[in-house]
């Protein structure tokens, strides 16, 4: 079991009424599973993916990472938990812009207190794997948007996570780019084992999972 | 991970260089400004700072009650060393300090005119001006020994050997060079450049006993281990035991590393001085580089939607807030580097204007390792300082909001920067504010009503020949119709050079201690400096040979004696029966600033230093000029002839306040410019943020013009509000500065609507053009990018 949500609720007080952002999620996450999330727009996707990546808090409910409760989990240790575990990929890739692409994947390493000689390794090895030797020493805006999200998804793999969360991670490519990053991710899944819970439109990007949850107004359906 | 933080800082100066400029360029004027304000204040807080014994000199001076209040001064009596050297041995060394005068000195046909000053041997002993040449004890042990200094030695004897030369002083006394001295540094508030021996005075009958006679300065060592306080309080009754007139006059040792900077007393207490203006600039230093700082947190803030990205990217690879800190600290460290190599440049070209603006020979000493340490903490403290606020600011963005664009916290970002430009303008309108007022009062003084006519006035020092021939000068001065009137006086007409408070008047009350100026005059006052005469008549030896002890009195002098009817009252002073012939309208002889006092012109009997020529006006003062040359040089044939113009001194009298006002303008323009830097990105900013807005409005019809007065209108708000904080805070700052001066304008509401409308126009220019760049764009562009 990689993770565990039970009964999470998440909320927003607003106008005197109490809005559910989620409602009752519960959600077990096996190791090597590659799960999508669907919806329409509101239904609390990226919400649910947040709390699973802990970048936001939920209100009540319980959340076990590698049998370790979150929930009671102090910021810094929740931070060290992701950072260490979980990588993520987004739908405007959020490359720095003032940074090579050899430079952007080598910066989750700074912060993870690599030595220069294994970030040099690591990287390499990464732009190998992904075929984008050649363009090392571009900036994103020199880079496709397909190319950038390859970079994107090389990012978040470096430092070997167990979980990539994915936040339409084709929402802004065209559908060869897609077909493209959806045949990547599908590979990592099954050769490399990494579980991916991605959150999609796409009912053709979904089928590439294992699972599909589907949610509507914060409930799961 | 540094080298990721640099380049990173690198990369988004270059690429966003319009920001960049704003940011540096700020901070730059900033660090100038506080640049160069330290280097003057290190120069006038290092005064009489070098000498090897500083802790252990005093300079001698009396406190004495008169009419019960402590009066404070510096000069001794000459026969107080004497004392002080046989009734304390706790003093090491005791030096007398003749008062500085310039002398002729001659070798062969060489003339030059040299300033210096009459010391006792030991005073090479106490203070540290060393010898280049010449043993220090014995150097001023004979009568007629010389000591000069190397720029005296070079212009007398150009590269000949100084020591041994003989030189002729006022074409009288001989003396032998007997040692040089190192140029004296500029920080020193002793300025010779030859010193003679005590024992000369002494030669000539001038060394006087007289305990009244305090006209010298008297300067003691006090020996090692010396008890500063206990001993100050032995010496405080010095007098008793020999001065007969005033026993009871306090002697009060006042340290000499203090004169330059505190040194004014009032009522016997030690109240500040030149520390109070350095307090001052200080404090300007500091509000400009905190200005400077805010300018640069407003610009960093403002760019924030631009850095949240990266701040939650960067989080969600695994930072912690505390390395993004330490990232954006550094970041405006290294910005605030850039920005002081630029202040330094800017400190080196402007330092020489600098100098010439506050008549102080400035200058870095790049080897001195306390520099470097100043401008590195400097430097560090900026970039703390400045990159504070954005620091905290950015890494507190969490990523889950950043990087879904939802962020847009436009409005909870405001209210601090709200503040900063507050806070920036306010300081902007105070210092216009003060700007206006020091211009006012100073034209308002100079079209003061003189009282005289300082056209066509000169005067020339009697020395050599001049009292000798002074008839034939005269004479042909006049009859050659280049002067159409001449007089001798005791002082140049804008100046006294003597007062006191023994004259006597018919029903003087005997505690009635004011003091009453003298100006002595030989003849033709009136007519040569235009006075104006109330009553009676100008001084006319001719006609009445009597007008030797005559007086003529300036109007105060009159309302002080009580005279209904003035002339021919008997006024005595030094001895003699002066008798009033004439009542002159009030004129301005010290300073303009001040109220006039009462004065008096006593006659021909009295003694005379300079000599006023009114020029003929039908000449060219050229022609008038090179003619008194002329005859000045026949009679007067050993020393070079030197004048002054009376326009040009009484001009002199502004210089002081004029400089006041030319900073104050400086550092006026530089601070609006720091804010109005600040102020344009700050407005850049919110026409970006507000674009969906904008297109919002103009889809629904708004007009350019009403965008822009709607986008204007937050800023002149602020203006507004800061004009509010402003005028209390300077209308009490400017009714203080005022008080210092007699003669002065009153504050008046419009010097303050000024300002504020200056303040107002400025912004709006600022402002108004991003505003106008704003509303000018296509919606349908802006409102795609959504």
């Amino acid at each position: 079991m990689l993770l565990q949500l039970n009964n999470i609720f998440k909320w927003v007080n607003s106008g005197g009424q109490r809005i559910f952002l989620l409602k009752d999620i519960n959600l077990d996450v096996e190791e090597g599973e590659f799960i999508s999330v669907m919806g329409p727009s509101g239904s609390g996707k990226s919400t649910l993916l947040n709390v699973i990546g802990m970048l936001d808090t939920f209100d009540e409910g319980e959340y076990n990472f590698l049998h370790e409760c979150v929930h009671t989990l102090k910021e810094k240790h929740r931070a060290n938990l992701y950072k260490e575990y979980i990588g993520f990929v987004f739908q405007s890739y959020h490359l720095l812009d003032d940074l090579t692409v050899q430079e952007n994947l080598e910066m989750p390493l700074l912060y993870k207190k690599f030595k220069g000689s294994e970030r040099k390794a690591m990287v390499a090895d990464m732009l190998d794997r992904f075929n984008i030797v050649g363009k090392k020493d571009l900036f994103p805006v020199q880079l496709s948007g397909g190319q950038q999200q390859l970079v994107g998804v090389a990012r978040a793999l470096i430092a070997n996570p167990k979980l990539i969360l994915a936040d339409e991670p084709t929402g802004n490519l065209n559908s060869q780019q897609s077909e493209e990053i959806m045949q990547l991710f599908k590979k990592l899944n099954e050769e490399d084992g990494v579980t991916i819970i991605q959150v999609t439109h796409s009912e053709k990007n979904a089928a590439y999972g294992s699972r599909i949850i589907n949610l509507l107004d914060g409930r799961k359906v | 991970m540094f080298k990721n933080y640099l380049k990173i800082t690198w990369r988004n100066l270059v690429r966003n260089k319009s920001f960049s400029v704003l940011n540096i360029l700020g901070l730059s004027i900033g660090l100038a400004v506080t640049g160069l304000i330290l280097l003057w204040v290190n120069f006038e807080v290092g005064f009489d700072q070098f000498h090897e014994k500083k802790d252990r000199i005093y300079q001698v001076y009396n406190k004495y009650n008169v009419d019960g209040e402590i009066w404070t001064w510096n000069s001794t009596p000459k026969v107080m060393a004497s004392v002080i050297e046989k009734d304390y041995p706790e003093v090491e060394e005791v030096s007398r300090y003749f008062y500085e005068n310039t002398f002729l000195f001659s070798q062969g046909d060489k003339n030059i005119k040299s300033n210096g000053t009459i010391v006792d041997p030991s005073f090479l002993e106490i203070f540290s001006f060393p010898l280049i040449e010449g043993n220090i004890k014995t150097v001023l042990e004979d009568v007629n020994s010389l000591v000069v200094t190397e720029t005296f030695a070079e212009k007398m004897f150009g590269n000949q050997p100084a020591v041994g030369q003989v030189v002729k002083m006022d074409n009288a006394d001989t003396f032998k060079v007997t040692g040089v001295l190192k140029d004296l540094p500029n920080n020193t508030e002793f300025n010779f450049e030859y010193l003679i021996p005590w024992a000369y005075l002494k030669q000539k009958g001038y060394d006087d006993k007289n305990w009244s006679n305090n006209s010298i300065a008297t300067y003691i060592l006090l020996k090692e281990g010396t008890n500063y306080t206990a001993f100050s309080e032995k010496i405080e009754t010095l007098r008793e035991a020999y001065d007969k007139e005033a026993p009871d006059m306090v002697t009060y040792l006042y340290p000499h590393t203090r004169t330059h900077l505190y040194s004014e007393f009032e009522n016997g207490v030690e109240v500040g001085g030149l520390i109070d203006i350095i307090r001052l600039f200080m404090i300007i230093a500091i509000i400009v580089l905190i200005i400077a700082c805010i300018n640069f947190m407003n610009l960093s803030t403002a760019r924030s939607e631009k850095r949240a990205k990266e701040v939650g990217v960067r989080k969600v690879v695994g930072a912690r807030k505390k390395a993004l800190v330490w990232q954006f600290l550094g970041e405006s460290v290294l910005i605030s580097l850039l920005a002081a190599v630029v202040a330094l440049a800017v400190i080196v070209l402007a330092l020489p204007s600098f100098s010439t603006l506050i008549d102080t020979e400035l200058r870095i000493d790049w080897s001195n390792p306390l520099f470097w340490g100043v401008t590195l903490s400097i430097i560090l403290f900026t970039g703390l300082l400045a990159g504070s606020y954005p620091a905290l600011y950015l890494s507190a963005f969490k990523p889950s909001a950043v990087l879904k664009g939802t962020f847009n916290k436009i409005n909870t970002l405001v209210t601090p920067r709200k503040i900063l430009v507050i806070v920036q303008f306010s300081v902007a309108i105070i210092l216009i504010t003060a700007t206006i007022v020091v211009k006012e009062q100073i034209s308002s003084v100079q079209n003061r009503k003189l009282g005289y006519n300082k056209e066509h006035l000169i005067y020339v020092q009697i020395e050599g020949d001049v009292e000798k021939n002074y008839a034939s000068i005269k004479s042909e001065l006049l009859d050659g119709g280049i002067a159409s009137s001449i007089s001798k006086t005791n002082s140049p007409i804008t100046e006294s050079w003597s007062n006191s408070w023994n004259i006597e008047w018919p029903g003087k009350s005997p505690d009635n201690k004011t003091l009453v100026h003298r100006m002595p005059a030989d003849d033709a006052i009136v007519k040569t400096m235009g006075l104006q005469i109330k009553e009676g008549r100008d001084f006319d030896l001719k006609k009445y040979p009597t007008d030797s002890t005559a007086i003529i009195l300036n109007e105060s002098a009159v309302t002080l004696m009580g005279f209904d009817d003035p002339l021919n009252q008997i006024i005595k002073d030094n001895g003699l029966d002066w008798h009033v012939i004439g009542v002159v309208e009030d004129f301005v002889f010290n300073s303009p600033f001040q109220k006039i006092e009462p004065m008096v012109f006593e006659g021909a009997k009295a003694w005379f230093n300079m000599v006023h020529i009114k020029f003929n006006a039908d000449n060219s003062i050229a022609s008038n000029l090179a003619s008194t040359e002329k005859i000045f040089k026949k009679y007067n044939p050993n020393y070079p002839f030197n004048y002054d113009f009376v326009d040009q001194d009484y001009a002199k009298k502004f210089v002081g306040e004029q400089r006041f006002k030319n900073l104050a303008s400086l550092f006026t323009v530089l601070i609006i410019l720091i804010s109005c830097l600040g102020l344009f990105g700050l407005a850049s900013y919110m026409a970006q943020n507000r674009i969906k807005e904008i297109g919002v409005r103009k889809v629904l019809g708004a007009s350019v013009s009403g965008i822009t007065t709607l986008l204007s209108k937050d800023f002149l708000k602020l203006v507004g509000i800061s004009l509010l904080i402003a005028i209390p805070i300077s209308w009490y700052a400017m009714n203080q500065y005022l008080q210092d001066f007699a003669y002065r304008i009153e504050l008046s509401w419009w010097m303050f609507g000024l300002a504020g409308l200056l303040a107002l126009f400025i912004a709006f220019i600022t402002v108004s053009y991003q505003a106008i760049k704003a509303a000018k764009s296509n919606p349908a562009k802006s409102l795609r990018t959504e």
